[in-house]
Formats: C-alpha cells, sequence, structure tokens
C-alpha cells in the first residue's frame, strides 16, 4: 500500500492504495466519487470515462499511479458552480437517457469531443461513440443532445 | 431494552397496517405527500409515473410528492417490477389511494392535466451531474467488501480452498465460499486469486449444440393442462383442430438461442446484520420476492429481512431473483461486520440466469385466403405471447415445459420474443405462398378493429412488417433493411403502437425506442456460447450487443386512447424487431431465416 496523490478536479485527492490499481478503483472505491461507473473493466463499455489532461480516457484501462501530475475530471467536476456544462444541459433537455448509468461517460466522451468546436455530422457523433454502450438504447436521443450541444457551443464561441 | 421497545413500536405500526390495509398515501402537516411503492425505478420511467398519478389526483404539482420506492420495511407489497404492470397495476392503485386522500373520485383521462403530458424524468439532474446513487456505489462505516470465489467452470463443485492473502479473510459455511477485505481492490484480486479445487459438473446436453438441445427439448417435454387462471395460460384452445384437416397446410419450426441481459450496472448488494435481522440494500426488481428467497436460504423469518431497492444501472428482467442479495448476507453473517457484494462483469455473464433458448413448432391451414387451423407448440421459452392475434376459428397454443442445461430466467418481454418470431414469421410465410401483401393478409385474418387500425397507419410503408397484441397494447412495425451476402443492416424502423391512454407520452416513445434498439441485438447478434464444462461468453468484448452504429432511424407513432385503460410499455416493442427484420430479409432476398441470430 501507497499513499497517492491525484488532482481531481482540481483538487488534491489522496488515497492508500495497492500497487496496480486503476484509475476507476481510485475515484469510485477508494475516493467513492461514484458518478465514474463501471461498466465491463476491460475498456469496452465507456462507462468510466474521464477527462485525462482535458481528453477522454477509459479509467479501468489505466493505473492511477500513471496519472501522478496530470489533471483529472470527472462528471463531478464538470460543471462550472451550479452552470451545466452544454452538453450536461444537451442531455437533460433532450432526456437522453433511462438509466442513467452509461450518462456520465456518454457525457464526458462528447464533452471532449466539443472541446475543438469542429462542425460535426450525424455519423460523426456515431462514430466517435461508438465505444460506448447504453443498454437501454437511448442511442438516437443522445445523438441529438450531443448535436445540440455543439451548436450551443458555436453559439457560445461566435459570441465571445 | 431500547431495542424491546422499538420491536414492540414496530409490531404496533404492523399492527395498525394491518387493520387499515397498507399506506399508500401520506399527507404531511406542511401539505407535503408521501407516497409508498414497492415498485422499483429501473430507467422505465416508474418514479416519474407514479409521482404524476399521485400528483394529478391530489391535484398538487409533481414536485410536492415524494415518492417512497422498494422498501419492503415501509411500502405495501405490489408485486415485483416486472411484465410491465406498473401502469395497468400501480398506477390505479396509487391514484385511487390519493382520491381517495382527497376525497374525491378518480379523475378520468379526459379530464387529466398531469397524467398525459410529457413530464420530464425526476432523476434528470442528479443523472446528468453523477449524483444519481446506484447499488454499487453503496457504502457504509465499517463496511467490508466481498467476494465469492467462482469456478471456471459453469457449474462445478468446491473441493478445496487455498490461503487467502495477507488483509483478506476467507470465509466458508456449507454453501458459499468468499473473501472479505476493508481494501475494495484486495478483495477484488484476492477473489481472482485464491488456488482453488474444483470439481466439474458435466452438462446434460451442450447449450450451444442446437441440434442436440431441440432433441432434448422434444425428449423431455411435458404437455401443458389447461388453466386459464394463470397470468400466463400454458394451453389455449377453441375449435377443433380437426375441422380444418382437409385445408392447404403449412408446417415450420423456429429457433432461438440463450442470450443474457449485459445490465450495464453488474449487481451489487450491501448487507448490515443488526442481531437476528439483516437489512440489505441492492438493485433488484423484486424487493418482496427476493425478501421471501433470502429468509427462505438463511433460514430465518420474513420479518427478519428488510429489502430496500435503489433503482439498479439496467435490469431487464436479470434482477429479479435474490442472488447477491443472498450472498452479501452470508457473507457479512459470517464477517460480523456490513459486506458489499459487487458482482464482476464476468460473473454477470456466468453466474446470472439467460433468457431461455426456444423451439416454436407451427403447423397452420388456410381456406379462401383465411387461416383455418392454428397449432403452435412452444417447447421451454414459456407462455408469454403464445394466444394469437389473429380471427382463427380452430387453435391450440401450447407451452411445454422441458429440461434445460442452464440457469434460465426473466428476460424483457420472455417468450413473447419467441412466440411473436415464430407467429410472424409464419403469418409471411403464408402471405408469400398465397401471393398476397402480407398486410394484406393480416388485415383479412385480423378481427380486432384496433390493431387493424395500427395496420392502417403502416400501409404504404417500406419494410418488412409484424403485428400483434401484446400486454393489451395493440403494435406494428415496419423494418426497413439493407442485405448483403449474409449481413444484414436495418436503415429504419417505423412503429405504431396503441397503448390506450396514455400517461406520459415522452417516456412511452423513449420506452419503446430502448425496446426496438435492445430486440436488435437478439434478432441479428445475440448467443451465449458454451463448450466443454464452461460458458464461453463471459466477457463484454466477445458478446456483441448493439451500439451507435447498429441504431437505424426510429419513427415512433402513438395512437392516444383516453376511453381505454392504460397498457405497460416496458416490454412489448422489442417482440417485433426479430419477425419484421426476417421478413424483410426474406422480401429483399428470398432467403427465409427462421433461427435466431438471424445475421450470424
Amino acid at each position: 500500500m501507497a499513499l497517492l496523490t491525484l488532482t481531481v478536479n482540481g483538487e488534491p485527492r489522496s488515497a492508500d492504495v495497492k500497487p496496480g490499481t486503476t484509475l476507476l478503483e481510485f475515484l469510485h472505491d477508494y475516493l467513492a466519487m461514484t458518478g465514474t461507473k463501471c461498466g465491463c473493466e476491460e475498456g469496452t463499455c465507456g462507462a468510466c470515462t474521464v477527462h485525462l489532461e482535458g481528453r477522454a480516457i477509459r479509467s479501468c484501462m489505466v493505473t492511477a499511479e500513471s496519472c501522478a501530475g496530470k489533471p483529472v475530471t470527472t462528471i463531478e467536476g464538470l460543471a462550472a458552480g451550479n452552470r451545466l456544462h452544454a452538453v450536461q444541459q444537451a442531455f437533460l433537455s433532450f432526456e437522453a437517457f433511462q438509466c442513467g448509468f452509461c450518462t456520465p461517460g456518454m457525457i464526458m466522451e462528447a464533452a471532449a469531443l466539443l472541446n475543438d468546436r469542429k462542425p460535426l455530422t450525424d455519423g460523426r457523433v456515431r462514430l466517435y461513440m461508438e465505444g460506448h454502450v447504453c443498454r437501454c438504447g437511448a442511442y438516437n436521443d443522445i445523438v441529438k443532445a450531443v448535436m445540440s450541444a455543439a451548436a450551443e457551443l458555436r453559439k457560445d464561441a461566435g459570441n465571445e | 431494552m431500547s431495542e424491546r421497545v422499538t420491536r414492540r413500536e414496530a409490531m404496533g405500526v404492523a399492527l395498525l397496517t394491518l387493520a387499515a390495509g397498507p399506506v399508500r398515501v401520506r399527507v404531511g402537516p406542511d401539505g407535503t405527500v408521501t407516497a409508498y411503492t414497492a415498485k422499483v425505478e429501473l430507467g422505465q420511467g416508474a418514479l416519474t409515473e407514479l409521482t404524476m398519478a399521485v400528483a394529478e389526483e391530489l391535484r398538487v404539482p409533481v414536485s410536492r410528492v415524494r415518492l417512497v420506492m422498494g422498501d419492503t420495511g415501509q411500502c405495501p407489497d405490489d408485486g415485483g417490477t416486472w411484465a410491465s404492470l406498473t401502469t395497468p397495476e400501480a398506477v390505479p392503485l396509487l391514484r385511487q389511494a390519493a382520491a381517495e386522500q382527497r376525497g374525491g373520485a378518480v379523475t378520468p383521462a379526459r379530464q387529466w392535466r398531469v397524467m398525459g403530458t410529457a413530464v420530464k424524468d425526476l432523476r434528470g439532474q442528479a443523472v446528468v451531474t453523477g449524483g444519481q446513487p446506484y447499488p454499487s456505489g453503496l457504502r457504509m462505516e465499517g463496511m467490508l467488501y466481498g467476494h465469492v470465489l467462482r469456478a471456471p467452470h459453469y457449474r462445478a463443485r468446491l473441493v478445496k480452498a487455498g490461503a487467502a492473502p495477507e488483509g483478506v479473510r476467507l470465509l466458508r459455511d456449507g454453501e458459499i465460499c468468499g473473501v472479505v477485505s476493508s481494501d475494495p481492490v484486495a478483495a477484488k484480486r484476492a477473489a481472482g486469486s485464491v488456488a482453488c479445487e474444483w470439481e466439474a459438473i458435466p452438462f446434460s446436453v451442450a447449450p450451444s449444440d442446437r441440434e442436440a438441445l431441440k432433441s432434448s427439448f422434444k425428449a423431455t417435454a411435458v404437455a401443458p393442462v389447461e388453466n386459464m387462471s394463470a397470468r400466463y395460460p400454458p394451453l389455449l384452445r377453441r375449435g377443433r383442430l380437426d375441422d380444418a384437416r382437409e385445408h392447404e397446410r403449412q408446417a415450420s419450426s423456429y429457433f432461438l438461442p440463450f442470450i443474457t441481459h449485459v445490465p450495464l450496472e453488474p449487481r451489487a448488494a450491501l448487507a448490515v446484520w443488526r442481531g437476528e435481522s439483516v437489512e440489505i440494500r441492492s438493485g433488484c426488481q423484486a424487493p418482496f420476492a427476493v425478501r421471501a428467497e433470502v429468509a427462505r436460504a438463511l433460514g430465518i423469518a420474513e420479518g427478519n429481512v428488510r429489502i430496500q431497492a435503489l433503482g439498479p444501472g439496467g435490469a431487464f428482467g436479470c434482477k429479479q431473483r435474490g442472488e447477491v442479495e443472498t450472498e452479501a448476507a452470508r457473507l457479512a453473517r459470517l464477517a460480523g461486520a456490513p459486506v458489499l457484494v459487487q458482482w464482476s462483469r464476468e460473473e454477470e455473464f456466468t453466474c446470472a440466469y439467460h433468457r431461455p433458448a426456444a423451439l416454436v413448432e407451427i403447423e397452420s391451414t388456410v381456406s379462401e385466403g383465411r387461416l383455418t387451423g392454428w397449432l403452435h407448440k412452444n417447447f421451454n421459452a414459456g407462455a408469454p405471447g403464445l394466444m394469437t392475434p389473429y380471427d382463427t376459428p380452430n387453435i391450440s397454443c401450447e407451452f411445454h415445459r422441458t429440461a434445460v442445461p442452464v440457469r434460465q430466467g426473466s428476460y424483457r418481454s420472455l417468450a413473447a420474443v419467441a412466440n411473436t418470431f415464430a407467429r410472424e414469421s409464419h403469418v409471411d410465410e403464408w402471405a408469400a405462398r398465397l401471393k398476397a401483401d402480407p398486410l394484406e393478409f393480416r388485415m383479412r385474418n385480423l378481427a380486432d378493429e384496433r390493431l387493424k387500425a395500427v395496420l392502417e397507419r403502416l400501409r404504404g410503408v417500406r419494410g418488412g412488417l409484424a403485428c400483434t397484441i401484446e400486454k393489451q397494447a395493440r403494435i406494428g412495425l415496419r423494418a426497413e433493411v439493407e442485405v448483403k451476402g449474409v449481413a444484414v443492416r436495418v436503415k429504419r424502423l417505423v412503429y405504431v403502437g396503441d397503448y390506450g391512454a396514455i400517461v406520459n407520452p415522452l417516456n412511452l416513445r423513449k420506452q419503446i425506442e430502448g425496446a426496438l434498439v435492445q430486440g436488435l441485438g437478439g434478432a441479428l447478434f445475440e448467443e451465449v456460447l458454451f463448450a466443454g464444462t464452461e460458458q464461453k461468453s463471459r466477457w463484454m468484448s466477445g458478446y456483441r450487443v448493439p451500439r451507435f452504429s447498429d441504431t437505424p432511424e426510429i419513427v415512433v407513432e402513438l395512437i392516444d386512447r383516453r376511453a381505454i385503460a392504460s397498457a405497460g410499455a416496458g416490454e412489448a416493442a422489442i417482440i417485433l424487431v426479430a419477425p419484421a427484420i426476417a421478413n424483410a430479409v426474406f422480401a429483399a432476398s428470398g432467403r427465409r431465416l427462421r433461427d435466431l441470430p438471424l445475421a450470424r
């Protein structure tokens, strides 16, 4: 066991972890930050997606140790205070979820995808999100939400 | 002493409850409303729908109502959250209770102000911010993480268990051997590293050998006896099949393999013992049934078990029994501390029950374009969806129980998938043989005006057709496909549904779309595979479920009939996917596919 400190949502967070602990286990099991979900343990479902240095990664596929010194953002840290991220707002507006278990991972993936604010098509969204599973089958609503959030962000960028 | 007082108080409450019937709706002095139901929110919208029902009848905003769900310690037993029964059964119970509180009669659907509108999921804000609680996130002070040791074989006896690593305790009673630790990762790793000796129990028949399985089904089949009081009668008869024996005849058989649910959240349960009683929080669909199961397994009274069900991350029928709840309770008793058991993805695949495989044989007769005789035999899968919607004078629809080599159980719509796939394929085969339009052939053989109205809406829409009456709903689907060799791609689905009075149009559309997408998996590519003494499908990387790229454009049209009682809608749509696609593949390629998955 060794004390490991990571920067999560801008704050230093520490836990006494076993060697080989994944970033997902560090967040979900040791820190009880349960917004990040464990679905498949092998990087195929996307439920555990978080941002590492601004890029979407599968937190079940990296060791916590390897993330030292790199900022980690989880679903709990995506909103700016009470103001939801455009992707969160769009998932809410389009109600792009059913059981909600895949939703944090979907939102983190889409938020990273929209960072570059390039125009998206329905087909490109499906391609980028293909690594995420929604067993409730809300895929078409999710695509609509992501497209709407992209339009919203482009509008914001135009106003800046 | 204090405990004795508590128990007496509890008994007092229990007696009051018995005298007055279970409490369903309570209005506090400040006007806040609390309502109680054993139903569980599974993502199907039960929380929002039942809250709407109470708000409607008490004439208060939805935000004023707090719904307590799935707690055997507080809620009346409304049955499990299954079979699309929340809308037809629990909604009326809560409306009635709330209307009585108000001192009035239940509001007719034509005067609804809250029901019938698109109220959004009340969990929305929590879901998108990561704050929505799920069973796998359950934590409490002093809790240990537990895992049961598993064999590589599908069935096995534990001969010898090795030693647990440092910091982990190995616990064993007659029926269970597991590890617990205060460190979650240590417990998880130990479950895979304790050296164990297992004795494999072979399968009676190889579950993935289709011909062997079909022969076994036929050899062990037990013919049904009439029981019209059953929820799903196993034998439905009218007329005399002999009367139609001279007519033009057609016989075919259909097969569906074992498939599995793959809820995105593997199941979890947290058990806490207080003296002789155990409190368990989990994501089960049926808290009262699980309470009875746990009590039986542990040899204690049902009154000493409390189940609090927390909405799980997906269920689809797989969380109706108390496997993980029993394991958590056993390990917690052995450990003398609260224990959380969280199944791994591999356990979710290999320890849970699967949807039954099915063999369906249909033999039918036609005279002058009308179906005159219908003999439908379902082996193993079950009786749901057995009744034909067609106006056929002579029928015998039968569910034959069989011996089966794997654990099987409920699944969204269960056997209605197999029965409807077989029936709607078979009807399409008749249309092709008689060179009739599939829609016209169905129209000619239907008497139900509501189902005919559904089909009218699908006239002129492209694609393979399927329709039926399921759980009181009238439903129809067109599937447009592209066939290249054995590959089948679904391009567009157009669905029309008549579910009586629509309680929440937003949620209804979502349930239909979700069921259609889930149905694509079983129709096109899902199958649980076995070899030797093992189950080979153990991980999501080796078991394909529908993804973004599999999901076609979906158009849903709803017929709102305010004068007709609302039908449940979580399940029905899934049953039309396979036959509509199979019928579209036939139209596009001339190939009649009678075994699922279609694109294997």
